[in-house]
């Protein structure tokens, strides 16, 4: 099966690492052209410098922080320029999760909702351009099911699930599909599971043993779906929440 | 994933003012790398030598100063199988004495550890024998019917006692060296954190079954965090520490707001870190720095706002305002001691058995703003069986731990300690034990040769 992507251009926020370097990776050896970003220089050079060795298409990156909306905005409009276009773009830069102050509350909605929302009318009129375009945003099964503490990165991640319908809703008649993707937990060197395997190791086994298919999830393989529902090949999915946990959460998805 | 990062801890070079903790890593020892013999912590033999070499020759930490503000108020203490009395004086002083009646061998005032007020004078249970404030006899009842009169001793066998740093200390040692010799560059190291003004939060003493030392040693190196307290390598560095052997005693100073080298940074600041911020009044989410500048932004902040919140940090270094200053006063004391709190941790040697220990566990807090005078209630001395109560998280994991040493410890296949680098200060430890047990013997050779 062929994905299609090869010389589509793809916007994606905060991938230097995690997942969301996976992703930007894929796209990268699939033949996309992919632009990225982060706050650090530091980290943007690098990774495109890694990424340029396995892409066939352009790699190109810049630092922003999405926080700034006229930083975010240019940083959009001159990878636009710079790659000719948007036909993807994955909002994947997130505050994070913490239950520490209402402070929490205005980094998650500042970074994962406005950080979706003014990303998403920037893009649009380039996907329009075109003809169409993929969005796909990054919820958490933690949006669908209870998880850990009440906090705001919860609540946020579930109301880019609601956004993304509707948003699907609105734009398909111009060919921009809109998805979201809900990863359960995933483990990578350097995440926040990494740090839970090491200080409670129990608590980690449990959540193994909690997942059906008994094991935390990598990188890889929510990056697989991002691309897939980003990409041509899935022409007909709109407006859905793709769950991807290895049957971590329990509730069925009527 | 573990890893091994290199990274340095920045230390500050410098005392603050003249009167501030000294900052200076004391030379490196070079020291035989031989094994510690492991029957120190299992046979009977070792034990008595230890009784009669070191605990009845060393200074030994009685009580809180603030256990017996008042004249005539006074506390049991014990240590092995002595009972130990200490009680204030009408002059403020403090005196030790044996706690025991000097009639028929009953202990003088019963129940140990528990804070006793205003006593005009001690009164023996058993037949009535009363002894002043000071221990001198205050009334034999039918002194008469003794035709040898009064023991001549006056009253209560009398121990040398002192006080220094809001504690109480005494010897078993009647020519024994005035405390602050005893404590050499201690006071100059920790009178800094004025530990008077602190307040009693937590009192509890539990039984382990293990050697008092395997207990001292296990505070006494940061090589176990990696094995015992992994969630503490997103707390503390514990491969860059600055270890100072200070005589008989020593300190190890421990980066605390850090990422040990052996992981790798989370996106988000580790929940202890921000537990740090917390603590110093900061709101961890409205922090935008890396994890890496958590430790010197923590000290800033205190620095800035210990003021205001009424935290008199003025005598600290910027790193005493975050770090562990961990220091042994030995034999038996080891505290981890931090600008905003002290917990104290003493190891005593049970009466009979080198397999078992009592650990007596005191945390005590800086009083600040928003401490309340009048609703400050002071906790009671607990005493507990090994697993009946938890002593925190990290404590507990030490806990759970010890006994198995100990077990280990016993077997034949099993010959002694095999001590690295990072567990310099139980060598240095071990040295000083050594050294009290071979004057302690001194004489005695000398006997053999006359």
């Amino acid at each position: 099966m062929d994905l299609g992507l090869r010389g589509k251009s793809v916007l994606i926020t905060g991938a230097t690492a995690g997942i969301g370097r996976r992703v930007a990776d894929l796209f990268a050896e699939e033949g996309a052209n992919v632009a990225i970003c982060s706050r650090s220089p530091e980290s943007v050079n690098r990774a495109v410098k890694e990424m340029k060795v396995i892409a066939d298409g352009k790699i190109v990156g810049a630092p922003c922080n999405i926080k700034n909306k006229e930083e975010y905005e240019s940083w959009i409009e001159a990878m636009a320029a710079e790659l000719g276009g948007v036909d993807i773009f994955i909002p994947n830069v997130s505050a994070g999760g913490g239950a520490d102050s209402e402070k929490n509350w205005w980094k998650n909605f500042e970074i994962d909702v406005l950080g979706t929302v003014r990303g998403v009318e920037a893009v649009l009129p380039h996907m329009e351009k075109r003809g169409g375009g993929a969005i796909t945003m990054i919820s958490t099964t933690a949006a669908v099911e209870t998880f850990m503490v009440p906090q705001a990165y919860n609540a946020m991640k579930a109301a880019l699930i609601t956004y993304a319908k509707q948003l699907s809703q609105e734009h398909g008649s111009k060919g921009v599909r809109v998805n979201s993707v809900a990863p359960g937990p995933i483990y990578f060197d350097g995440g926040a599971w990494d740090m839970i395997k090491i200080s409670n190791e129990k608590f980690y086994e449990r959540t193994e043993k909690t997942h059906a298919l008994g094991r935390l999830g990598t990188p890889e393989e929510v990056a697989r779906c991002i691309v897939f529902l980003s990409s041509p090949a899935a022409s007909w999915v709109t407006g859905v929440n793709f769950v991807v946990d290895g049957g971590y959460t329990k509730r069925v998805q009527f | 994933m573990k890893v091994r990062r290199k990274q340095t801890i920045k230390r500050t070079d410098a005392r603050r003012g003249t009167a501030g903790t000294p900052v200076e890593p004391s030379p490196k020892p070079n020291w035989p790398s031989n094994p510690i013999p492991k029957e120190r912590y299992t046979s009977h033999d070792y034990m008595k030598r230890e009784w009669e070499g070191m605990w009845t020759k060393v200074w030994l930490l009685g009580c809180r100063d603030d256990d017996i503000p008042n004249p005539g108020d006074h506390i049991v203490t014990e240590i092995g199988r002595e009972s130990i009395l200490l009680a204030r004086q009408r002059d403020g002083s403090v005196r030790a004495f044996y706690n025991v009646c000097q009639h028929r061998g009953n202990l003088l005032v019963h129940g140990a550890h528990e804070p006793k007020e205003g006593a005009g004078d001690f009164r023996c249970r058993y037949h009535n024998w009363r002894y002043g404030l000071d221990g001198r006899f205050a009334d034999i009842p039918d002194l008469e019917t003794f035709p040898q009169g009064a023991p001549p001793c006056g009253g209560l066998i009398r121990l040398p006692c002192d006080r220094w740093g809001s504690f109480v200390w005494f010897s078993m040692n009647p020519d024994v060296e005035p405390l602050r010799d005893y404590l050499g560059v201690i006071p100059e190291h920790l009178d800094p954190y004025q530990f008077d003004r602190m307040a009693l939060t937590e009192w509890k003493t539990v039984e382990w079954d293990c050697n008092w030392k395997a207990s001292v040693d296990a505070f006494n190196e940061s090589y176990h965090v990696q094995g015992i307290h992994p969630q503490l390598l997103y707390y503390l560095d514990d491969l860059d520490i600055q270890i100072d052997c200070l005589g008989k005693h020593s300190r190890y100073l421990i980066a605390f707001g850090v990422l040990s080298p052996r992981v790798i940074s989370p996106s988000e600041i580790p929940p202890p870190i921000k537990s740090m911020m917390r603590d110093a009044g900061m709101d961890p989410a409205s922090y935008e720095g890396s994890v890496y500048g958590a430790r010197e932004a923590i000290q800033k902040y205190k620095r800035e706002n210990g003021a205001e919140q009424g935290r008199d940090y003025s005598a600290l270094n910027d790193d005493q305002l975050t770090d562990d200053y961990h220091y042994l006063i030995f034999p038996n004391i080891t505290m981890n001691v931090h600008a905003d709190d002290l917990m104290m941790f003493r190891q005593r040697p049970h009466p009979t058995d080198p397999n078992k220990m009592f650990f007596d566990y005191w945390i005590f807090k800086l009083k600040d703003r928003e401490f309340d005078a009048a609703a400050y209630e002071r906790p009671r001395h607990r005493q507990y069986r090994h697993g009946e109560t938890s002593l925190g998280l990290v404590i507990n994991q030490d806990a759970y731990n010890l006994p198995f040493v100990q077990q280990g410890m016993n077997s034949a296949g099993y010959s002694g300690l095999w001590i690295g680098d990072q567990e310099l200060r139980i060598r240095h430890f071990h040295q000083t034990l050594e050294s009290y047990l071979a004057s302690a013997q001194e004489p005695a050779k000398k006997k053999v040769r006359t």
